[in-house]
């Protein structure tokens, strides 16, 4: 397997849903005028609490600097997994669930904070430009370290400085934080980059007025629902994850729908602001998703963390989760 | 394309169909004009000729690529890509036959929706179908589709899960969900090709590399890491080699060396949209960029890949432009056959057909013909068999003229050679070196010129005419040819020569500047009363006699205005003489149609000390201006003779008596010249051309005598 160490450096930003109106500008630009910036990693999550911006440097002089604003201190890299090709495996676990053993469990062990994010093409795990070291020590014996410079991937040497490096701390890890299951069903889809144009109005909508679609929405007063919506635009590629009622709202053909056409239920990590120095909290929920070989999606949030998994697992979900849980007290 | 730039794609078998692709479909036949009549629809695609549009499909909405059928028939079955990654089957024109009829409408769809970039249909087994997608996590880019293949439910699939029946798939006999091959997973493909060397290879470009696909062993890859990934395209002509791009690069491949590319393109500043290898022309690829009015074209013909070899070849770059509007080109396609032809379509599906000049080149012949190459045409020009003789190309009269010994024959110029020999045998000391050195320097050497004032021959009158006599003077008279050796400077043999040459009108004038106006009206009614003579010398002579030194006669009067009527230069410059003021005659020394020699030995005559050397100065400089050879008289075969032969050469080109003329008249320094040995050497390689063996055999041993610093020639060594 090999492991890709992007040459974007990212930075992690919420901007106060009261404040959105000041940076709508730059990021109508880098959602939807691709070619007016150099941005070339974007995304924006939309959460009852905030918006959630990972962008690289270029995209981040598009924002400007409000009170509104608040920017986690680290740059981040993206790694990204890549499976050797050619093996013609029929079943693969989706998400963070493949990756769950390889490397966020390692990364856990290490103390290494890690920031997901998922999107309709592949999961990118950020970790701080500053454990990069430590990142490839602990992972340069399960992957081909790879690294891209203008484009081109090259070999990542490890450093191989091990010394001072802490022992990884191989101990059960149980969920520390309250979950929940909000009632809304999710997709995770994409559309052709062509036709982003047509649909641009309608994405605008929804993710800077959604405070009028929830009253005409159909589950208005369902106080399970939640607001959730994530856009991303990463070299060249669109994902997006929404509700299935916010789904209907696109114009037949537009939304790339898999032919199973799957759906995902949410698991929210968190009751108190996570933070972005705590470890292992990826590693705890993907950890059992694994052993149950369920697939999942991940999307890490300034605030909190999101898990989509298939609709039909989401009870033997919460059950898993409930029993790590409880085996923690 | 859907919706954005049309594309256009060439019929692999019915050489005037091709199809344009935007938002719809629409089958185009390409004819001459000539041949139909202007018909309603047609449109003009260059001046000799125009598409017809037959048919328009657009039932397949968002279209990204089309592939062509590649085999003969069903002939108008199209794949169609479209923007969630199913693959649709559909057909232009014609109504389908009942293979085309089954196929039509089957849909292939990958398991996850995403972008199809690319399609390319097996040209063996065209049952197979390569679809290149965008990346979707852990699923496979690379799909291969059997067109064939039944519908199956997979079983894999839990029934649950097959939800999504949305109203198109209902018909499910036309739904293929389970591929041939599933390749590239975890991976994004954004172009595709099958390799000609085995109908199992396929090279794809996926998102950081080229990948070769071994489909007998679908768990072995080979792969180069490039960004070079778009565009794969396979050298129709050279097998090896293939082209892909990035951004405004192009890379060329050789998958014997599937390392780094054996070379890559200038870069363009802004990027690729096409790049395609000219079918019918080896070498030869075309690149298109966004936005662009040209084509780009690279001609590696000769260029043929240097294994191993570090230095870039040479490649030919130069751009054409289609469009005579200057109109922006959205796409292009060559024609399968046509030599060299293209049609370039714009954004606002403008049509124009192209076929692209080939470079001519050019090369004279060793005789006077002129080939040149143009594409696979081979054209000569030889100079026609009715050329008049002086008309004729300079090669053609030196062919000619080594065929007949020229130059082994003493001619004219060396006179000099032989009028100054004796001379040269009894006169030693430093006026030897002066024989050579021309009239110019031997007349500026001159000293102890005395003057004399002599009688008319044959009249006691008195001329005020002054003479000017001394021995350069009289030796440049010599080189003139007027006198022979000896003291006395007597021109009667050299008049009786003329006069048996019949040359009437120069001997009167000659006899005439030596005051001897008898002597000259006896020649002119020689002449005329001579055999084709002209009755019109009696005329002359009869105004000849009456010659009066009156200054005011009527005499002097009628002849210095009617002289300039006559049409002959040397009655001409007699009446000039006679009727000049003494020491001024410009009439006779700028009277160009007469001889250069005579004019000079007139001048050694009457121009005195200060007259005579501005005189041959400004003749000379004006010989060497022109390139005249009579002016190798005044210069010798000096610097100043090869200054002069340079400007003759470079006018004519005649190297042949450029060499004779300097090989036979110099001895010493002269041959040295770079530009002597350059004639010489031309003319041998000249010679050689014509394949006049012996000629040139002839001209080096008359070389090795003549100029023995000359190196003697290896022999060719006979070892049989």
């Amino acid at each position: 397997m090999e492991l890709h160490i992007l040459e974007h450096s990212l930075k992690v930003a919420s901007i106060a849903k009261e404040g959105i109106q000041i940076c709508t500008h730059g990021l109508i630009k880098l959602a939807f005028l691709p070619s007016k910036t150099r941005c070339k990693f974007f995304s924006l999550t939309e959460t009852p609490e905030d918006y959630t911006i990972i962008v690289d440097e270029d995209g981040f002089k598009e924002l400007p600097q409000s009170e509104y604003l608040s920017v986690a201190e680290a740059t981040w890299l993206a790694l990204n997994v890549v499976s050797g090709g050619g093996s013609a495996t029929s079943s693969q676990p989706i998400g963070v669930t493949k990756i769950a053993k390889s490397v966020i469990a390692p990364l856990a062990d290490h103390n290494i904070s890690v920031f997901m994010l998922s999107t309709y093409q592949t999961d990118f795990i950020l970790v701080r430009e500053r454990d990069l070291p430590m990142v490839m020590h602990t992972l340069s014996s399960e992957f081909t370290l790879l690294r891209v410079v203008n484009g081109e991937t090259v070999a990542a040497n490890s450093t191989g400085v091990t010394n001072g490096f802490v022992k990884p701390k191989l101990v059960p890890r149980p969920i520390i934080h309250p979950l929940s299951s909000p009632s809304n069903m999710f997709c995770v889809t994409s559309l052709d980059p062509d036709t982003l144009p047509s649909v641009a109005t309608l994405l605008m909508d929804v993710m800077f007025y959604s405070g009028g679609v929830k009253d005409s929405g159909a589950s208005g007063d369902d106080s399970g629902h939640i607001r959730f919506f994530s856009f991303s635009l990463i070299e060249g590629y669109i994902s997006l994850v929404m509700d299935e009622q916010t789904t209907r709202r696109f114009p037949n053909n537009v939304l790339f729908t898999s032919a199973s056409g799957e759906l995902w239920k949410m698991v929210r990590i968190g009751g108190q602001p996570l933070g972005f120095d705590e470890c292992g909290i990826v590693a705890q929920i993907s950890e059992p998703l694994a052993t149950a070989d369920i697939p999942a999606y991940y999307i890490s949030t300034f605030k909190f963390d999101h898990a989509l998994v298939p609709e039909e697992n989401i009870q033997s979900v919460i059950g898993a989760l409930r029993t790590n849980e409880s085996a923690g007290h | 394309m859907s919706g954005s730039k049309p594309d256009i794609l060439w019929s692999p078998h019915h050489v005037d169909r091709y199809v344009i692709c935007d938002s719809e479909l629409s089958l185009y036949r390409i004819g001459s004009i000539g041949s139909a009549e202007p018909k309603a629809g047609t449109l003009p695609l260059s001046q000799e000729t125009a598409a017809t549009l037959l048919a328009i499909n657009s039932d397949t909405p968002y279209m990204k690529c089309v592939a062509w059928y590649p085999k003969h028939e069903p002939e108008c079955l199209l794949a169609v890509g479209q923007a969630n990654g199913r693959v649709v089957l559909t057909s232009l024109g014609q109504s389908p036959n009942s293979k085309c009829k089954e196929l039509m409408g089957r849909e292939f769809v990958p398991k996850h929706a995403r972008q199809c970039n690319t399609l390319a249909w097996n040209p063996w087994d065209s049952n197979w179908l390569a679809a290149g997608l965008d990346k979707h996590r852990a699923d496979f880019s690379v799909l291969i589709w059997d067109i064939s293949s039944k519908y199956a439910p997979d079983i894999a699939v839990p029934m649950e899960k097959i939800r999504l029946s949305s109203a198109g798939d209902t018909d499910s006999g036309l739904v293929v969900t389970k591929p041939l091959y599933e390749l590239g997973q975890n991976d994004a493909c954004l172009s595709l090709c099958w390799l000609p060397r085995d109908q199992k290879l396929l090279l794809a470009g996926m998102h950081r590399n080229l990948a070769i696909f071994d489909l007998r062993n679908t768990s072995q890859k080979t792969f180069v890491n490039t960004k070079a990934i778009q565009g794969v395209t396979v050298d129709p002509h050279f097998h090896e080699r293939v082209a892909s791009f990035f951004e405004g690069q192009v890379a060329i491949w050789d998958l014997r060396k599937f390392e780094k590319p054996v070379l890559t393109l200038t870069e363009q500043p802004k990027p690729l949209t096409k790049v395609a290898w000219c079918p019918t022309r080896t070498g030869l690829l075309a690149t298109l960029t966004r936005d662009s009015n040209v084509v780009r074209l690279y001609d590696m013909q000769h260029a043929p890949t240097p294994i191993g070899d570090e230095t870039e070849p040479t490649i030919i770059e130069r751009s054409v432009q289609p469009c005579s509007d200057n109109s922006v080109i959205s796409s292009f396609a060559w024609h399968p056959s046509a030599q060299n032809r293209m049609v370039v379509v714009s954004p606002n599906r403008a049509m124009t057909d192209f076929t692209v000049f080939e470079r001519i080149s050019l090369a004279w012949g060793s005789t006077t013909s002129l080939m040149w190459a143009c594409g696979r045409h081979l054209y000569e020009c030889a100079e026609g068999e009715g050329a008049a003789e002086k008309d004729r190309d300079i090669a053609t009269k030196m062919r000619q003229r080594a065929q007949n010994g020229y130059g082994h024959d003493t001619v004219q110029v060396w006179r000099n050679h032989l009028l100054a020999g004796d001379l040269e045998q009894k006169q030693q000391g430093p006026k030897q070196s002066l024989i050579y050195s021309g009239i110019k320097n031997i007349v500026k050497s001159s000293s102890g010129t005395t003057e004399n004032r002599r009688c008319w021959r044959g009249s006691d009158r008195q001329t005020d005419v002054a003479r000017y006599q001394s021995e350069e003077r009289s030796l440049a008279l010599r080189l003139c040819g007027w006198i022979g050796r000896g003291p006395e400077v007597d021109v009667e043999p050299f008049l009786k020569s003329l006069e048996l040459e019949g040359e009437w009108e120069r001997a009167a004038a000659v006899a005439l500047f030596n005051l001897d106006i008898r002597r000259a009206i006896q020649i002119l009614n020689k002449g005329a009363s001579s055999e084709k003579g002209d009755l019109n010398l009696n005329v002359v002579a009869m105004a000849l006699s009456g010659y009066t030194d009156e200054k005011k006669s009527l005499w002097r009067e009628m002849c210095s205005t009617l002289r300039l009527q006559l049409k002959k230069p040397y009655l001409c410059v007699m009446f000039a003489f006679l009727t000049s003021e003494p020491g001024a005659y410009d009439g006779v020394l700028y009277e160009s149609s007469v001889a250069v020699r005579d004019r000079v030995a007139f001048a050694c005559m009457f121009l005195n000390d200060s007259q005579l050397p501005r005189y041959i100065d400004k003749l000379t400089n004006e010989m060497k201006e022109a390139g005249n050879l009579e002016g190798i008289l005044l210069t010798g075969l000096t610097k100043d003779g090869v200054d002069l032969m340079e400007s003759y050469v470079d006018r004519t080109g005649d190297v042949q008596t450029a060499s004779f003329c300097v090989l036979m008249g110099s001895p010493g320094d002269v041959v040295k010249d770079t530009r002597v040995q350059c004639w010489i050497e031309n003319y041998r390689n000249l010679l050689d051309a014509w394949r006049f063996w012996h000629k040139r055999a002839e001209f080096d041993i008359h070389r090795s005598k003549l100029d023995p610093s000359s190196k003697p020639l290896a022999q060719a060594s006979d070892h049989t």
